[in-house]
């Protein structure tokens, strides 16, 4: 590796030659000093590049041999998708079966509430009709009030399902997080190459751990590229 | 506020739990005439069709969202004097701002209440009826 004097120096010792070529006319001597100077800055840039790509061969090497990354990119991430989707689907169904019972359970009320108050009032109008007992009008009234608290609190019911849609969208925002995340770690896989054994020792979401509720539609069979993506870069870049 | 139970509501929210939630609150305050749709690219088409009195719209939906239907109701002829309300998790202060500069008539930041919703239905009415 050259220090900078001795750089200064090289590019000195060009520059007079270039010079002198030129003040003697001599174009054949100036083309060579030229081009004794691109071949050596051209070395410069090549060494660089080698360098480069040989850091990243080795941070791709080092990437591939870690089977937790490995496990996280192939597995984890994308189960992570499916299973906040599951979520999703889960509050939504709940949701929605609440807003079934509360939407059969209000017209019930209603009627209960009607009905009494009908009664209450056919007794008023009709004078002939036997008295009803103190209790059982009591009671008559009671019904409508209830009927009137359980109909408030079932449009409270139905008003707390927005929970659905709030916690929905976080868990959207996530989702997207997780999306982005995947594509990242699902390109550095690809370029990293084959994966042998994954999921081993250090597999900290093992059976161990437990895995929680049985999520479907997750699919471990992620296939990834070959070794030929790292190749095929390094000859890009003309190793 | 007497209630125009004639009167055409269009949701909007990409949620279905919330579209059903503010439908049945519009049945319980006596709106019974009631449209959904999932985003302002649905929305659209069905405000144009010119039977729609009254929009209640969410902000953050995927395809066109709320402020984008604020927006283009607005530029529309027609529509540019539907009420509109919107009703949001979107609680940032700029954004508010920023509803109110693009004309909306109402916000009403989610979780709310039914009272809530009837207060802005009313005075959004009321406004309306009095201009």
């Amino acid at each position: 590796m050259t220090t900078p004097a001795q750089e200064l120096t090289q590019y000195a010792s060009w520059i007079n030659a270039m010079s002198r070529a030129l003040d003697d006319g001599d174009s054949d001597g100036f083309r060579a000093a030229l081009a004794a100077f691109d071949q050596s800055r051209n070395a410069e840039v090549t060494q660089q590049v080698r360098r480069v790509a040989t850091d990243l061969q080795g941070a791709l090497e080092r990437f591939r041999v870690d089977s937790r990354l490995m496990e996280l990119a192939q597995r984890q991430v994308p189960d992570a998708r499916h299973r906040l989707a599951y979520v999703l689907r889960l509050t939504d169904d709940a949701a929605h079966r609440t807003m079934d019972l509360v939407e059969q359970c209000c017209p019930l009320a209603d009627q209960i509430a009607e009905q009494a108050e009908r009664l209450i009032l056919a007794q008023h109008a009709d004078g002939s009709a036997p008295p009803l007992r103190p209790q059982m009008l009591a009671f008559l009234k009671q019904a409508g009030t209830s009927m009137a608290a359980v109909r408030s609190n079932l449009a409270e019911v139905l008003l707390a399902q927005g929970y659905q849609d709030l916690g929905g969208q976080i868990i959207r925002g996530v989702m997207t997080l997780v999306d982005e995340l995947e594509q990242a770690l699902g390109e550095l896989v690809r370029i990293a190459g084959p994966v042998g054994d994954i999921g081993g020792g250090t597999n900290v979401a093992g059976t161990t751990r437990g895995q929680g509720p049985r999520v479907p539609g997750i699919d471990h069979g992620h296939a990834v590229s070959g070794q030929q993506d790292v190749d095929a870069l390094l000859s890009d870049l003309g190793m | 506020m007497r209630v125009q139970p004639n009167l055409n509501f269009l949701v909007v929210d990409d949620f279905s739990t919330m579209r059903r939630i503010i439908k049945n609150l519009l049945h319980d305050l006596g709106y019974a005439n009631v449209i959904e749709a999932d985003d302002g690219n649905t929305a659209l088409p069905l405000l144009r069709e010119g039977n729609v009195d009254f929009l209640i719209t969410d902000w953050n939906m995927p395809g066109m969202p709320g402020l984008e239907l604020l927006k283009q109701v607005r530029a529309d002829a027609r529509l540019a004097k539907m009420p509109v309300l919107m009703l949001t998790a979107e609680a940032k202060r700029e954004q508010i701002v920023e509803a109110v500069q693009a004309g909306v008539s109402g916000y009403v930041i989610k979780p709310f209440t039914a009272a809530t919703l009837k207060e802005k239905i009313d005075k959004i009415l009321a406004a309306r009826a009095a201009a």
